[in-house]
This record gives C-alpha cells, structure tokens and sequence, in this order.
C-alpha cells in the first residue's frame, strides 16, 4: 500500500443462521480512495457495508481504524461512528426534525458543538448540496433526491474521514439520480474517503479509484476502474458486465 | 320545594339539595383521573423506554446487569396490573398499606392505584408506538454516533408520541370512567355521591342517572379537547423557503 490504510477489514465474516453472507473479507481503504462496491443482489455488498460501521456485528474478523481494532461496546461504537459516516438507500432521515435540525443532530449530540458553530456547518454543507433554500422544510416535503443530499450534507456535517454509501440512488427515480451522483462526484474530487455500493455503472467507471466487485460473499475482483470495465479477469464479472451492458442497450 | 312527582323534577330536586356534594364528587373524580393519569403516563413512558432498551453482550456488565434487572421487574409489574381487575387492586392496596402501618388515606390511595393501572397499560403502549417507528431512523442516529438514549429522546420518542396521543386521550377517559370504582376505598367521588345521597330518599334511580349526565358531560367535553388537539399537533403542512440561500442553487 502507498499510505497507510485509514481502514482496514480483516477476516470478516457474516452469518444470518446459517446463511453465509460474507466469507472471510479482507480489504485495506487508503485515505482518499473512491472505491466503488459492484456486484448482483445478494452478493453481500451492503452487508459489507453495515458490518464495517458496525450496524451488522461481524460474526468473526475486525475491523481497524487506524490501526486500531474497534471495540464493540456502544461507547467506542458511537465514538468510531462519529468518523465514519453512513448515507442509506432510504435517506433515514429523521421525520420529527426538519432539514437544518437533521444537519445539526450529530453535531449537537455528539460532537457537542454550539448552537451557532452546529449551524454555520449545517448551512455550509447544506449550500454544497443546493438543499440551503429548505432548512425550515421536513423530510415528508421533499422529493427522494433532495432527500438524499440532505442526507449527505448530513453525514459530512460531523467531517468524517471516510463516508459510506449503501445504494444513495436506488431508491430513486431516475430524474433524481443525477443531481446525487453529482453531488458524490464533486465529494470524490474534493478528496473525500468513500466507499459507494451502487449499481450505477457509469459511474463507477468514472469517479472510482477502484473496483470492488463481490460475489456470493467474496471480493472476486479489486482492482482499478479501466482494467475491471475492460478486461474483468473472472468469469463471473464478465457475465455481470455482460447483462448490464445488454440492459443499456 | 313540594315534594318532587316524577323522574325529572327528582333529578332537579337531587342537585338543588346536594349541588354541593355533586360539585365537590366531580372534582374529586376530575383530581384523581388527571392526577393519576399524568403521573401514569409518566411511569408508563419510563416502562416503555426500558422495554425498548437494547445492551449488546459487548457491552460491560454493569450496563447489562440493570438492564436486565429493571425489565424483569417492569415486565412482572405489568403482567400483575393487567391481569387483575382496578377494583382488587385498590383494595388490595389500601388495606395491605394500611395493614403494613402506613397511614394513607383514600384520595392518595385511589391515585396511587390509577397511577400503577395505567403505568402498566401505558407502557404497553409506549412500547407499541416505539416499534411502529421505522428502524431506519434509530440506524440512522446511530450511524452518526449518537447514543441509544439520545435516538430515543430525540429522534424515536418525538415520533411515538404522536402516534400514541389518541390511545393517551382513550386512557385518561377510561381512568375518569373507571375512578367509579374507587368507591370501595372510601373516595367521596360521584359515584359515592350518588350513593349516599341516593340513600337519603331512597331514590338510587334517579341519584345514578345525575352522575351518569355528568360523567357523559365530562368525557364529552374531554373528547372534543382531545380532538381539537389531535389536529394541532398534525403540525403545517407547508414551509418556508429560506430565501436568503436561494442564489446558492436551486
């Protein structure tokens, strides 16, 4: 590795009874990196995702932040997901808040900001998103789009040093899946660690810095965008690249 | 005033001679439902909330161990309250402090007993409101570190609440119906009015029917309250724009 990993799964393994859904993930994230996570339904990518936030507990393996093994209980828990934030298909956003409340509820709570200083970044994020206009709004007012860069702006309020996405647009209509993708792409540029699960090819070839591809609970494939769209070494990617190719066609 | 004749003129007769002890039994009553229902609902928010606490076997021990001890004693509470009938459990009460040397008198009594009846329902539910709350919000607290508690105070809670208003309106009406009850205990409230001055002229028909008006009075009332509250708390339906940020981006 160049740098050092900011985060590092080791031996990871994920059992629903007795169902395997992740068997034995290694994976070391450097700082900067935009690593995409491809992959059909039920190859394990989302649950790789909320294992390495700890919203799954692994059955086996760890997870490094910095080195550091994290620790399971909540105290660590809450401490290592305040680094490492989360942004979900389904928003969760919280519906008793409206969106300048939702950008200020990590900062408030658990970063123990100010008032001011908790709303200054709120606003500031929520600018980058386009979402400033409708700080007095709730999450029921908007559309799912401008619920997602809310979401964001959210996550990126409490300054992670790596953000994770599980599927940002696939709850989405398609009109609304741009205006987050850009959004994610102006985030890669700016230096942002980011792990994406996604189904969006294109862009994946274009913002990732590297391929994740998983299947049936492996990493099948980790490699650099151009050599996986171009000259996938497995079997099994070729066919998933196949039927997506056919699908756009 | 002659001698009353029939039905009505009795009935005016009753709350003519003893307007008094009818006023007085409906603000006994009136006492011991709002009293016993709020710090009720307090109790069955508490119950509610550690019903719901989850500990992770990662967790100290010493976090465990009080989680599991308070559920266990809130869980056996709530099956004795609802599981036996307000009218035992008053009696039960009274006498056996009583007996146990502790001098409480009837109207603490019956609030006490109010209080532990609707603790136990309450609680029930609380927990039904807070697992009809989408658990993508509690992930979504927790994937921005905040801690179980302050997801559930300020993020699950919120939301339950609403929820559970029209259940809390029932309850406080069924604790103003059911305060009836606490008659056994020695509680001056209506329905010992009616009672007593019942007995006067041994007109218990018409006594009965004068609490029943003002019972029926009372959570009529009551109920268009809660109604004309119901749709406050529904909360706007529009918002305002921020202008100031508008040129930020549309």
């Amino acid at each position: 590795m160049k740098k050092a990993a900011v985060l590092s799964v080791r031996d990871l393994s994920k059992s629903f009874g007795s169902h395997e859904v992740l068997k034995k993930i290694d994976l070391d994230v450097a700082p900067g990196e935009v690593i995409c996570v491809l992959g059909s339904s039920g190859s394990g990518k989302s649950t790789l995702l909320r294992c390495i936030n700890h919203l799954e507990t692994p059955t086996s393996g760890e997870i490094r932040f910095h080195g550091n093994p994290v620790q399971k209980h909540a105290r660590a828990l809450s401490d290592y997901r305040s680094q490492v934030g989360m942004v979900f298909q389904s928003f969760n956003l919280f519906n008793n808040m409206t969106v300048l409340d939702n950008c200020m509820a990590g900062t408030r709570n658990v970063l123990n900001l100010s008032r001011e200083e908790a709303k200054k970044r709120a606003i500031a994020q929520l600018k980058a998103v386009g979402m400033a206009p409708y700080i007095n709004a709730k999450p029921a007012q908007l559309s799912g789009g401008q619920k997602q860069r809310v979401a964001i702006a959210r996550g990126l309020c409490m300054e992670p040093e790596i953000l994770l996405f599980d599927e940002p647009t696939s709850a989405l209509d398609p009109e609304m899946v741009q205006g987050v993708l850009n959004v994610m792409r102006d985030l890669a540029e700016s230096g942002l660690t980011m792990i994406i699960v996604t189904h969006e090819m294109a862009f994946a070839r274009d913002v990732a810095s590297r391929i994740i591809f998983m299947d049936q609970g492996y990493v099948a494939e980790d490699t650099d965008p151009e050599s996986f769209f171009t000259a996938p070494t497995t079997g099994r990617a070729r066919e998933f690249l196949s039927r997506y190719r056919e699908s756009q066609a | 005033m002659a001698q009353p004749t029939n039905t009505l003129e009795w009935i005016a007769f009753l709350f003519q001679e003893y307007g008094e002890m009818f006023w007085q039994g409906t603000l006994v009553t009136l006492y011991i439902a709002i009293a016993g229902t709020l710090i009720g609902f307090v109790l069955g928010f508490a119950l509610g909330v550690i019903g719901d606490l989850q500990v992770s076997p990662h967790d100290p021990w010493y976090r465990r161990l009080p989680v599991r001890v308070l559920k266990w004693i809130g869980d056996v509470y709530i099956e004795v309250f609802r599981d036996t009938p307000m009218i035992v459990q008053a009696m039960v009460l009274y006498y056996g402090l009583r007996s146990a040397g502790i001098e409480i008198t009837p109207v603490p009594a019956a609030i006490l007993v109010t209080v532990l009846n609707t603790g136990a329902y309450m609680s029930e539910t609380v927990r039904a409101g807070i697992n009809s709350i989408d658990p993508g919000q509690r992930e979504g607290g927790l994937a921005l570190g905040m801690t179980s508690m302050k997801i559930m105070v300020k993020v699950i809670l919120p939301q339950a609440l609403r929820n559970i208003i029209p259940e809390m309106a029932n309850m406080f009406l069924t604790n103003l119906k059911m305060t009836s009850v606490l008659n056994v205990i020695g509680v001056t409230e209506l329905f010992m009015v009616a009672k007593t001055t019942g007995a006067v002229y041994y007109k218990y028909f018409e006594a009965y029917l004068c609490i029943a008006l003002i019972y029926f009075v009372l959570c009529f009332l009551f109920n268009r309250l809660f109604l004309m509250l119901e749709k406050k708390m529904k909360g706007r339906a529009d918002y305002a724009l921020a202008v100031e940020y508008m040129s930020d981006g549309e």
